[in-house]
């Protein structure tokens, strides 16, 4: 599983680090990033919830 | 009991939300989500903004879908509950449940007339038709000056079209404060914004389509377009008789329990706040945050964590980008941490910088995780040792 970050579109309100700190974190500039180019099995389940809490839509999960 | 069957009601975050966390929690039963929506879950957030100024469409607002091994029903609008068998009443027939979420959100409060047709902003639906007619007009009138209608009126100004706001009071002081709310405005009247006090609530003329408000005093204002951003109200009727607790939304108890095997979360429900009044929080975070401690609690009772609000809020509009921890409408003169409003940037505090009840961060880099931690740092110092 990949999770690709829309950092543009990103306004870091940290919700999906909330959720899921083991995938997301925010920079110095409060913008979003994925801690894990291909996400380990175990952490799939929050990596899914975490992109999908995010208020402008900016994260997307692949398989 | 072990819950076998959830069915959540509702079809957006706190509907998402809820079933993330049954998944996160290993629920292993069958989940049925029953939503009137048409689409799937997606983000209101944008629709005020880049759906309205017609950058953002249908994509870029739907959220990531749901698993596969969740039954989501689209158009199937919950119309009833029965307590005692555990059903919940659809146009298609009775679904039962053994735990049951309830996130059935709020809609567009409407000042208008039966014969009138008043343009809103809650669904996606909405959103296009008022970019559409935004493309056709070139005056706007905005009835309400909360974080919607303001950021309404600034995608509005951003398009070119000549825009006034009117509200009862100053727009955004009883969300932001009066320091940060006159900071806003002064922003949103340089970008050329009319702000128009009434003194009592406007009535929408014109029929169908509304082109003017006449406020209490006999004073009319006319606009090509007039929108109406005056609140929003719980999706709660369809629970009348069944027995659910409703007070201006559904009553939920600290865990967001409303009885036995059913919670609720988001925008539908009230809670007792510190003083004791029931009240709405109506948020995005807030229908995240209640989702989450309303399904550990129905899968794990008493032993679930209480629901302990974040009380994050934010607003981006006329280039201000807005973040606010604690509770709304901070009092008096902010503690200015770093940065200054007349500077561009600023984080303020309120009563003081040493035990804040309030930060706001305006057009600055603080990530909302250590804005939140100010507030419990400051209120782990303050405990007797
Ligand atoms: C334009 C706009 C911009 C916003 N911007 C922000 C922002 O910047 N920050 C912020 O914090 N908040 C913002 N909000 C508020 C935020 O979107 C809401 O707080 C949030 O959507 C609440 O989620 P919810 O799931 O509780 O309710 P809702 O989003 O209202 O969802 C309720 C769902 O239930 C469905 N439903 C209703 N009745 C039934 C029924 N009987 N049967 C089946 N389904 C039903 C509805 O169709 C809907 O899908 C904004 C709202 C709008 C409209
Ligand atoms: S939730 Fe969305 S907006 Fe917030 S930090 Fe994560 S990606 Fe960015």
């Amino acid at each position: 599983m990949q999770v690709h970050a829309d950092r543009d579109k990103c306004e870091g309100h940290g919700l999906c680090a909330d959720v899921a700190p083991e995938v997301f974190e925010l920079d110095d500039d409060a913008v979003v990033v994925v801690l894990h180019e291909q996400v380990p099995s175990a952490l799939e389940r929050k990596a899914e919830a975490g992109a999908r809490v995010c208020p402008v839509a900016a994260l997307r999960v692949s398989t | 009991m072990s819950l076998r069957e959830v069915v959540v009601v509702g079809g957006s975050i706190a509907a998402l939300t809820a079933v993330e966390t049954l998944r996160m929690e290993d629920f292993d039963g069958r989940i049925t989500v029953l939503s009137d929506e048409e689409l799937p879950p997606y983000t209101r957030v944008p629709l005020s903004k880049g759906v309205l100024a017609g950058r953002e469409s249908a994509d870029d607002v739907v959220l990531a879908p749901l698993a596969d091994e969740v039954d989501l029903h689209l158009r199937t609008p919950a119309t009833g509950l029965d307590l005692e068998a555990q059903t919940v009443l659809t146009p298609d027939g009775p679904v039962r449940y053994d735990g049951l979420v309830i996130a059935t959100g709020a809609r567009a409060r409407r000042i208008g007339t039966p014969g009138q047709s008043e343009r809103v902003l809650r669904s996606y639906e909405d959103g296009l038709r008022l970019r559409d007619d935004l493309r056709r007009v070139s005056s706007v009138l905005v009835v309400g000056g909360g974080f919607l209608g303001m950021e309404i009126a600034s995608t509005a100004r951003e398009l070119g079209r000549d825009v006034t706001v009117v509200d009862l009071a100053p727009p955004l002081d009883r969300l932001l404060g009066t320091t940060v709310g006159r900071h806003v405005r002064a922003v949103a009247e340089r970008a050329g914004v009319h702000i128009v006090l009434a003194h009592g609530g406007v009535r929408l003329l014109g029929e169908p389509t509304p082109t003017a408000v006449e406020t209490p005093d006999g004073h009319r204002l006319e606009a090509d377009l007039v929108i109406s951003a005056v609140g929003d109200l719980p999706n709660a009727e369809w629970l009348a008789g069944s027995g659910v607790p409703l007070s201006g939304g559904i009553v939920v108890d600290e865990r967001c329990r409303v009885s036995p095997y059913v919670v609720a979360a988001g925008d539908v429900t009230v809670m007792a706040t510190d003083d004791g009044a029931l009240a709405r929080t109506p948020s995005w975070t807030n229908a995240v945050e209640q989702a989450r401690a309303a399904v550990r609690s129905l899968l794990h009772g008493d032993d679930a964590p209480e629901y302990r609000p974040s009380r994050y809020f934010w607003t981006e509009q006329f280039g201000l980008d807005v973040k606010m921890v604690g509770p709304l409408d901070p009092q008096g003169q902010p503690a200015v941490l770093d940065g200054s409003l007349d500077a561009g940037s600023a984080l303020l505090a309120w009563p003081d910088a040493a035990t804040p009840r309030q930060v706001v961060a305006v057009n600055h880099h603080t990530p909302p995780a250590k804005l939140k931690r100010m507030l419990t740092g400051a209120r782990r110092t303050q405990l007797p040792a």
